[in-house]
């Protein structure tokens, strides 16, 4: 019996190898649950929907409710057996945050959108195959600094699609660009074109392939970092992030300091004219 | 009176202003307002960097390319020099990751013949390409309008300055007439006829008409001018008539 078991053990030793030795399907396999809050403007929306349907290993859900179903969102992602979650939350009709979360207990990044082109813009002439793997470009400068390195990590495993995804197509048309200017990450996505560009046939041999824009477009603020799911306690703050609230009102004060300061500065002046009055002119009453 | 009074006021402000500003000075209970610190545990943003990494995984499953060099833009407004770092960065990423596709055995290109859904649906892509066709017929159509005021202009330079060429040469023609006329009758019968010019042929000059019309002879069989040119000759010509 003893052998038995021996035996038997040492059997699911050398499978246990086998398995190691190949990759960890828990590493490739990656899904995405997208979700927005009430609120969503129509570009918002559909931004939202490009995204899915470049992100073959999306899963879109229904809206919900801004402040109160934050918690369900780990709870969805584990009922639809997703690991990453994009959470589009819309404020005042007008401000749109991005949640980029791990669902069970990973970390989660909160971004503020801005600049959204979306793919319908006519300017954006490119197209690709629907699910397609995408080759992500990412700028140098996110390996400077940590938070920026964890990012990178990020993006990496939620917009690159897994190689064995069940709506992915095989071969590479199109590339992600991540790059940081101005302490945001800009996001664009280019169609490879291996095509002559004037006469539409093969590409000569060592010809550089051309990018046509697809779409969509935006960009990313970071604001905060967190180490649990859509919550617990802040690895990394932006000190650049200024809310959309904050400028809004600044905006307002400075419009509502232009009157005062025009009265102050109206007193001013009759101040000024009464400790320095004119001198007499002395010619005042030669021509009467 | 109520300006002085104003004045009054002011002045009284203006005294108790200072006098808080010096106890503010003054008072030991102001601590410096602590500086804001913005969290950034950079310690743990490795670690969890580290737990992360998919480092069993061979590149060809994440497929991520880091540019060589960083992106520096000067001014972030400067829309075109922005849009073209972006191209080069991903421009370089593809060149990186054909070579590493290669390696790893998976085939790039998508064959010409490999037809599937496709992100933007047809129609859209008809949209598109509607519109650039229509800029570059308003371009063209832009250029032509162009085209023909230029050539209109060109043309009346040149309607022009054929008159004036033609001006000159009648000039030319009647000053030539007029010399060989004084040498005749001045009656140098010996001079060479330099313009070999046939004095039999004159016709006394058009009368100022143009090429192609005729009109009445006088008496020596020079042309006459018309009616209404005699009157006005008569009544204008060599400084007008004598009052």
């Amino acid at each position: 019996m003893a052998t038995l078991y021996k035996t038997a053990k040492s059997e699911y030793q050398d499978v246990d190898d086998v398995l190691e030795e190949r990759e960890k399907r828990s590493d490739i396999k990656q899904r995405i649950l997208m979700v927005a809050s009430r609120g969503v403007t129509f570009r918002q929306r559909h931004l939202m929907n490009d995204l899915e349907v470049l992100l073959p290993h999306s899963k879109k859900e229904s809206k919900v409710e801004a402040k109160q179903d934050i918690d369900l969102l780990n709870e969805l992602a584990e009922i639809q057996n997703c690991n990453n979650v994009f959470y589009f939350e819309a404020r005042k009709h007008q401000d749109l945050y991005l949640w980029i979360a791990r669902a069970p207990s990973g970390p989660s990044v909160k971004f503020h959108v801005q600049n959204i082109h979306t793919m319908d813009e006519l300017k954006m002439t490119g197209n690709c195959l629907r699910g397609s793997r995408p080759v992500l470009s990412f700028d140098s400068n996110f390996d400077s600094e940590p938070h920026l390195q964890l990012l990178k990590e990020i993006f990496t495993q939620t917009f690159g699609v897994p190689k064995g995804a069940r709506k992915s197509k095989p071969f590479f048309d199109h590339v992600f660009t991540f790059s940081i200017v101005d302490g945001r990450i800009w996001f664009r996505n280019f169609q490879v074109v291996e095509k002559d560009a004037q006469t539409g046939g093969d590409m000569a041999k060592n010809a550089k392939p051309t990018l046509v824009e697809i779409g969509p477009r935006f960009v990313l603020n970071t604001i905060r970092i967190f180490e649990g799911s859509f919550g617990g306690p802040t690895l990394y703050e932006n000190p650049r992030y200024i809310s959309p609230n904050v400028v809004r009102a600044a905006v307002l004060a400075q419009k509502a300091t232009k009157y005062a300061s025009r009265v102050a500065s109206t007193q001013d002046r009759e101040a000024r004219a009464r400790a320095n009055p004119l001198p007499t002119d002395p010619l005042k009453d030669v021509f009467e | 009176m109520s300006d002085d009074e104003h004045m009054y006021d002011e002045s009284m402000m203006e005294d108790e202003e200072t006098a808080l500003e010096i106890a503010a000075l003054q008072s030991e209970d102001l601590l410096p307002q602590p500086k804001k610190v913005f969290i950034n545990h950079k310690a743990a943003l490795r670690a969890l960097v580290d737990e992360l990494s998919q480092k069993s995984l061979k590149w060809i499953q994440r497929c991520d390319v880091t540019s060589t060099e960083p992106i520096v833009v000067d001014k972030t407004e400067n829309d075109l020099d922005r849009e073209l770092k972006f191209y080069q960065q991903g421009l370089e990423a593809v060149i990186q990751a054909q070579a590493e596709v290669k390696k790893a055995g998976v085939p790039f290109s998508r064959p010409d013949d490999y037809f599937a859904e496709m992100v933007k649906s047809d129609a859209h892509m008809a949209r598109i390409r509607q519109k650039l066709l229509d800029q570059q017929k308003g371009i063209q159509n832009s250029e032509e309008a162009k085209k023909q005021r230029e050539l209109r202009k060109y043309g009346k330079k040149i309607e022009q300055e054929k008159l004036r060429e033609r001006e000159d040469q009648k000039k030319a023609s009647l000053d030539k007439i007029a010399t060989i006329k004084k040498r005749l009758r001045s009656g140098d019968l010996g001079e060479v006829d330099d313009f070999e010019i046939d004095v039999d042929s004159d016709d006394g000059g058009s009368g100022g008409r143009a090429k192609g019309v005729r009109g009445k002879k006088g008496k020596d069989g020079k042309m006459m001018p018309n009616k209404k040119r005699q009157v006005k000759n008569e009544k204008f010509g060599f400084g007008g008539k004598k009052r």
